[in-house]
């Protein structure tokens, strides 16, 4: 068991060590799990960059928030706190996978996760995946996926946090968790909220926004207990939102949107011979009730079930060949106002293989076939390798071809849902470059992705709208993460993060950059730490996005910025206090036309240690 | 390599260049007296639309007039556009207004900001009354009205109540024919509106969705069911006796035809079908009558010998006016027009 545990935390290490420098969390906190391993066993061509906790905490206003300015993903976010869909690598929002703990959870009916219905806090670890992932979480995983992980340790872990925060737009916010261990217990309990009125200035436009008021409540079970060769866990998650939709510059709000979400996951881990089993089963909920108008009662629906059992086995040959092999059941009934009821079945097979062929020379071959369902599925594969050249150099390259299923609402929409769609279809490669000296750490990806029979609603005859399997497109472009940090004294240190991307989305019929793609994204934060305090400047360019499919019409570019500062109390380090002040220089600035973004504002924070 | 390069190039100046609403270099005439106006939606949840012109001449092509004018844009979905004396009243649905303007200068006038609700087209009656079609709640079938518009105040004087999905109006000897083609849903009845009440209500074919008047005779293109409400019907051409308030002939399509965009130049009707412009002698009407032009348009007008049709293409880039001579049935003219044009008049 015990060389069971300290090979996973090797590998932790290993590839903690090798990710971009905000990787700051993960070693204070040893001999801890991850209960999806194989983001990090079978990725190692890939680029995994995982967020750091007191990243994290900092901005935990919404996951769009925190990714926006620690990734190169755009989010089309029609206001603050409203719908926020990502496009990642030019993407858009139903290629971008968002994983639970290793299990795919957007929606049933769109095919995508609005970004700010998830709660940054509700996970111990939320790592970005960039490229094409539809061999390990099936479909959607096509630009990247983002991954919101639990932990378990059997370490004496003792440790309460109480966080509450206040803002502008009378936001006020409270997350209580708690993580213990006793004898071969793990258990991990959490609740967090957030509501605001959301009511910010338009800057400049003398308008407010009176319709955009949110509340967000999540909490969260984890538990996990050692068993004689073996471990069993159990992760659980509650999400309820409730939102009314902001008007635009020219429109009033008056819609409204209530979702909830369950999720649910029972993993039992045995070590049988040289075998490592695992047989899960998971059942996921989600339901949401649309309101034209948020005064009155009526509402169209929709709500979903998905049970998910599967059972994995791997194996690790001469301690340089890990093979796994995996066999996955999906159900998924859906029932809704627009979109009848109807159900889904998918079974697929997994196989995945990494072989370490010397101590700088890794590589990975991947194959996924599914059976069952409706299309024409698809047998997908993926490869990776990763060299380390040097010290200081490592390169790493992927190639894959991924997928995307036709949603629900695709199918079913009435009216004009088409049950004839087949799969979205996509290549992918990508070459990076890791380049480290001391403090300075480097990663320049570059990669070029083709996509057919994309689904797109387009008019037909009568005016009934239909998706079709007709777009093609090509995405290709370079991504730069940059991080240094200099330790001045025993005191003192400077971190510096920065990234930037370049994106080229082209629909290949009319030879025009896809909507909502800007060229250009760049971020970054300079943090200064002096002892118990630290402050930092947080800055964001955002290039222009066109809004028209011929760009004859865009959102302007914007760069705002935030600064920040915390403390904590030297004779109390259980005690830190911090603020950030948003929008520094009061600019206007939209993701989404004529969807303005908040003005300048203030958050203010109080977290304990208990 | 080249391309590449290219595209890194132009992709910096368009970083580097201060963005514009449109691309083109602005053009602003004195006045917009002769020529073709056209009333574009604009994208359908985020923006504005926006008002084309072009001269009777077809030398001048301007577009964003309205903002060109007076600075602000119009507003989300610019739906249609009536006229009394020198004013065009822009109907702005989404944004639950009128905006009030001279209609050959484009100068603002007014504008009309309460007591619309999803509101559709507007026709005026004897000089000082105009009238606005409303949607009400879209999802609220009994709410639907007729907001009655003083014309010498811009106030909302009165609100008529009607059935269900009022749409297109026409008026006749002081009284206003409106279409109800059912909002999101479907219907099949014209209301016949005098004064300020409904005084009639004519059942004609389900979803009754253009009108043309030519002399006493009312001519209501009805689309039919869609196949999707299961329930399907035929399009139907149904001819209105307005001395009589009553049906005369009904003409109907077959099973799956679903007919749009009814006008009239002369004496024949025309319309679109199935990719296809059709043309009807409205003397001898026979359907589907004969097929003059291939393509599906968004709108028809049909004046003066030509045909005006309206591409919205994908309803999310530029769209385009095109212009058909009706004796040769030929393309003599194509103009950009702004996102999902949806609306053609003229200014004479």
């Amino acid at each position: 068991m015990k060389q069971y545990f300290s090979h996973i935390i090797f590998v932790i290490f290993l590839c903690t060590a090798s990710a971009y420098a905000q990787l700051d969390s993960i070693q204070h906190l040893p001999e801890v799990m991850v209960t999806d391993s194989k983001l990090i066993q079978f990725s190692k061509g890939f680029k995994l960059e995982k967020l750091s906790d007191s990243l994290v905490k900092r901005i935990a206003t919404s996951l769009t928030e925190t990714l926006r300015y620690n990734t190169s993903i755009y989010f089309k976010e029609n206001g603050f706190g409203m719908v926020s869909s990502p496009s990642f690598r030019g993407t858009n929002a139903a290629q971008t996978a968002v994983i639970w703990n290793g299990i795919n959870i957007n929606s049933v009916f769109t095919g995508q996760t609005d970004f700010n219905t998830i709660s940054p806090l509700n996970y111990s670890e939320i790592t970005i995946r960039s490229g094409g992932g539809g061999v390990q979480y099936g479909s959607g995983a096509v630009g990247g996926s983002i991954h919101l992980n639990d932990v378990y340790s059997f370490k004496k872990i003792d440790t309460t946090e109480v966080g509450l925060r206040y803002g502008s737009f009378s936001t006020l916010g409270g997350n209580a968790s708690t993580t213990q261990t006793w004898g071969d217990h793990y258990l991990n309990v959490g609740v967090n909220f957030i509501s605001s009125e959301n009511d910010y200035d338009y800057v400049g436009k003398n308008q407010k926004n009176n319709h955009g008021q949110f509340v967000r409540f999540s909490a969260k079970v984890n538990e996990a207990r050692k068993l004689k060769r073996g471990v069993a866990t159990w992760n659980s998650e509650y999400t309820y939102n409730d939102r009314n939709f902001s008007g635009s510059l020219n429109t009033k709000g008056k819609d409204a949107y209530k979702d909830i979400t369950t999720r649910n996951l029972w993993q039992l881990q045995q070590k049988v011979g040289l075998f490592n089993t695992k047989a899960s089963v998971a059942h996921l909920f989600e339901q949401y009730n649309y309101f034209p108008n948020s005064e009155k009662p009526l509402n169209t629906g929709g709500k979903a079930n998905t049970f998910i059992g599967a059972f994995q086995s791997e194996v690790l040959l001469q301690k340089k060949v890990r093979l796994n092999g995996k066999v996955e059941y999906t159900y998924v009934e859906a029932e809704g106002d627009n979109v009848g009821d109807n159900s889904r079945k998918t079974l697929a097979a997994v196989v995945l293989m990494n072989h370490k062929l010397s101590e700088k020379f890794n590589y990975g071959i991947n194959f996924r076939q599914e059976f069952l369902n409706d299309f024409d599925n698809p047998f997908l594969f993926s490869a990776d390798a990763k060299y380390g050249v040097s010290k200081n150099y490592a390169l790493r390259m992927n190639g894959s071809k991924n997928y995307r299923v036709p949603t629900f609402n695709d199918l079913y929409w009435y009216a004009g849902g088409n049950i004839d769609l087949q799969p979205e279809t996509s290549y992918q490669v990508e070459l990076g470059q890791e380049i480290a000296f001391g403090r300075l750490k480097i990663d320049v990806a570059g990669y070029y992705i083709s996509s057919e029979d994309l689904i797109k609603w387009i008019p037909g005859n009568g005016g009934l709208w239909q998706p079709v399997n007709i777009s093609k497109t090509r995405n290709y472009g370079i991504e730069a993460v940059l991080g240094y940090y200099i330790k001045f004294s025993n005191q003192q240190s400077l971190d510096f993060n920065a990234n930037y991307s370049y994106t080229k989305a082209e629909d290949l019929e009319k030879e025009k950059q896809l909507i909502y793609v800007p060229f250009h994204k760049a971020a970054g934060t300079i943090e200064y730490n002096f002892k118990h305090f630290s402050t930092y400047v947080q800055g964001l360019f955002n290039g222009e996005a066109f809004t028209a499919t011929d760009n004859s019409e865009s959102v302007d570019r914007y760069t705002v910025f935030n600064i920040g500062a915390q403390y904590t109390l030297p004779f109390n380090p259980n005690i830190t206090f911090g603020g950030r002040l948003k929008n520094v220089f009061n600019v206007y600035y939209e993701n989404v036309a004529y969807r303005p973004m908040p003005s300048r504002n203030i958050q203010i924070f109080l977290n304990f240690n208990i | 390599m080249k391309k590449i390069i290219f595209i890194t190039f132009t992709a910096l100046l368009f970083v580097a260049c201060s963005s514009d609403d449109d691309n083109q270099p602005e053009y602003v005439p004195a006045a917009f007296e002769k020529g073709i106006l056209v009333t574009n939606e604009g994208p359908f949840n985020n923006g504005s639309g926006n008002i084309t012109f072009i001269s009777e001449d077809y030398s001048t092509v301007a577009q964003t007039i309205f903002k060109n004018v007076n600075g602000t844009a119009l507003g989300n979905i610019v739906q249609s556009m009536g006229f009394q004396d020198n004013n065009a009243y822009i109907v702005v649905s989404n944004s639950q207004k009128i905006e009030i303007a001279n209609r050959y200068t484009f100068q603002s006038v007014d504008s009309i900001t309460t007591g619309l609700e999803n509101p559709r087209y507007f026709v005026s009656v004897g000089g000082n009354k105009g009238y606005v079609s409303n949607w009400g709640d879209p999802n609220d079938n009994t709410d639907d009205y007729l907001a009655v518009l003083d014309l010498r105040t811009n106030m909302i004087s009165s609100t008529i109540p009607v059935a269900f999905g009022p749409e297109r109006m026409v008026t006749y000897n002081n009284k206003i024919y409106v279409a109800h083609q059912g909002a999101y849903g479907q219907n099949n009845l014209i209301s016949v509106i005098s004064g300020i009440s409904v005084e009639s209500t004519i059942t004609v074919g389900d979803v009754p969705n253009s009108m043309v008047v030519s002399g006493s005779t009312l001519y209501v293109l009805c689309g039919g069911n869609p196949s999707y409400t299961g329930n399907e019907t035929a399009g139907s051409l149904v001819k209105i006796d307005l001395s009589t308030g009553q049906v005369s002939q009904t003409y109907s399509f077959g099973a799956t035809q679903h007919p749009t965009s009814l006008t009239m130049d002369g004496t024949n009707l025309f319309y679109n079908l199935d990719g296809k412009v059709y043309k009807v002698n409205s003397a001898s009407v026979s359907l589907p009558g004969t097929s003059i032009i291939n393509g599906s348009f968004y709108t028809l007008v049909a004046k003066d010998g030509k045909l005006y049709a309206a591409d919205a293409k994908d309803f999310a880039s530029k769209g385009s006016l095109i212009i058909y001579d009706l004796t040769t049935n030929q393309q003599i003219q194509e103009f950009q027009t702004g996102i999902v044009p949806g609306g053609i008049y003229f200014n004479e």
